[in-house]
């Protein structure tokens, strides 16, 4: 059993991604808003496992969490692909200090970029007179989730790294 | 001349993981088409023993004054009443679920809470939320055990409602922040600060009458519309039980 979870724990850990989305925390929250769970995970994931199957899990992800969501106009799925694409761009060199910081400011421009697409699509199909009433409200959701993801990041990122590698080393 | 042939063993359908990929794909597509109900009701039996308890339904009810509930048996017996006279759709009667909120997002870009009741207990996608103060919003989707709300702040949800004070009709739309606005489509309307909103009784998705929230401020006319800003009475991001309204058939 022992062994099961640990050559599964990055796919345990996926499985428990939309939980955390689900549970919404309010004590966690800055103006009510939340860090973007999925990054936490697809940082990792794709870090080790490169830029194809982090596109492949950001699709994944994307799909579980629209489904979870209730807006049928508008997706996580291109912000998810994209961040697990570059994500597994990213080079692994050690896991000393700087990277730790490295992990905040990477989450920090996946949660940016996320957020952007998220809203472009909103400003799109509400393109009317009063779509300027969304600029104020989507720039604060942008910018607080920006900085709680960057501000856990480091935090849970490198451990979840070094579970995945771990893993994935006694396995090989 | 030898004929070389290619043996073709590392095709990508002979590699056992992408099938696997495959799998996991499919059944992702299941839960997108199923709207997360797997999902959702996994997390209904993994939250469980979180949920909100009994205490504060219980607090919330013994602060209601006691006169101010016979005053209020006696106003709903007379509005059903004359709503038989006049013919008009019946307001909501007492035989309404009463559920717990078990996830609740009310910043960030979706505005939805889910309750512990759903069609297994005769929630009916449609229903109107209530919860302490009044409308919360509309049952948007139901699992099993589990049923999403869209709330009235969410960038998704247009509701009919009626402004007393001026007699009325407008039309309350979610923009992404704690004060949806009200339009109202008459640039000469005598709109004013502390306006009282409820739902239209002219409104088919709602029951009529369920009080929403006061206006909190003004803005400049805009192309034959009026907007309002509305402060809603109930507020989301406190309430722990809420009401789930029985569609009338």
């Amino acid at each position: 059993m022992d062994k099961f979870f640990i050559k599964n724990l990055s796919i345990i850990f996926f499985i428990f991604v939309p939980i955390f989305f689900l549970w919404h925390p309010n004590w966690l929250g800055f103006l009510d808003v939340q860090p973007y769970w999925p990054l936490f995970w697809l940082l990792p994931w794709s870090m080790i496992n490169g830029s194809i199957k982090g596109l492949i899990f950001g699709l994944f992800l994307g799909l579980i969490l629209d489904s979870l969501t209730m807006d049928n106009n508008f997706s996580q799925i291109p912000g998810l692909i994209l961040c697990g694409f570059l994500f597994g761009r990213i080079k692994l060199h050690s896991d000393n200090l700087v990277g730790h910081f490295r992990f905040g400011l990477i989450s920090s421009f996946g949660s940016f970029l996320c957020g952007t697409i998220y809203f472009l699509q909103i400003l799109f199909k509400n393109f009317s007179d009063s779509a300027f009433l969304l600029f104020i409200p989507s720039l604060q959701n942008i910018l607080a989730e920006v900085f709680l993801t960057g501000f856990f990041a480091p935090l849970i990122c490198s451990h979840l790294l070094r579970m995945f590698k771990f893993s994935r080393r006694k396995f090989k | 001349m030898i004929d070389v042939r290619r043996i073709s063993n590392n095709r990508w359908w002979h590699n056992k993981k992408n099938w696997m990929l495959f799998g996991i794909f499919l059944f992702l597509i299941f839960i997108r088409i199923s709207k997360g109900s797997i999902y959702k009701d996994f997390y209904y039996f993994i939250s469980k023993p979180f949920w909100p308890g009994e205490f504060q339904k219980e607090v919330i009810l013994k602060s209601l004054n006691q006169e101010t509930l016979i005053n209020l048996r006696l106003l709903k017996k007379d509005n059903i009443r004359l709503r038989e006279i006049l013919s008009l759709q019946q307001s909501s009667t007492n035989d309404n679920i009463s559920a717990a909120v078990i996830s609740r997002k009310t910043g960030s870009w979706w505005r939805q809470i889910i309750l512990n009741k759903g069609s297994n207990d005769g929630v009916e996608i449609g229903a109107a939320v209530i919860g302490p103060g009044g409308l919360l919003g509309r049952v948007k989707n139901t699992s099993l055990f589990t049923s999403s709300v869209t709330l009235l702040t969410s960038p998704e949800s247009k509701v009919g409602v009626w402004v007393d004070s001026i007699q009325i009709n407008g039309l309350l739309v979610g923009k992404g922040d704690d004060y949806p606005n009200l339009i109202l489509y008459s640039k000469n309307a005598d709109l004013k600060v502390g306006d009282f909103v409820s739902s239209s009784p002219a409104s088919s998705l709602l029951p009529p009458n369920i009080p929403i929230g006061i206006v909190q401020s003004i803005d400049e006319p805009f192309k034959s519309k009026k907007m309002a800003k509305i402060s809603l009475l109930a507020k989301p991001q406190a309430i722990d039980w809420v009401q789930i309204l029985k569609i009338k058939m």
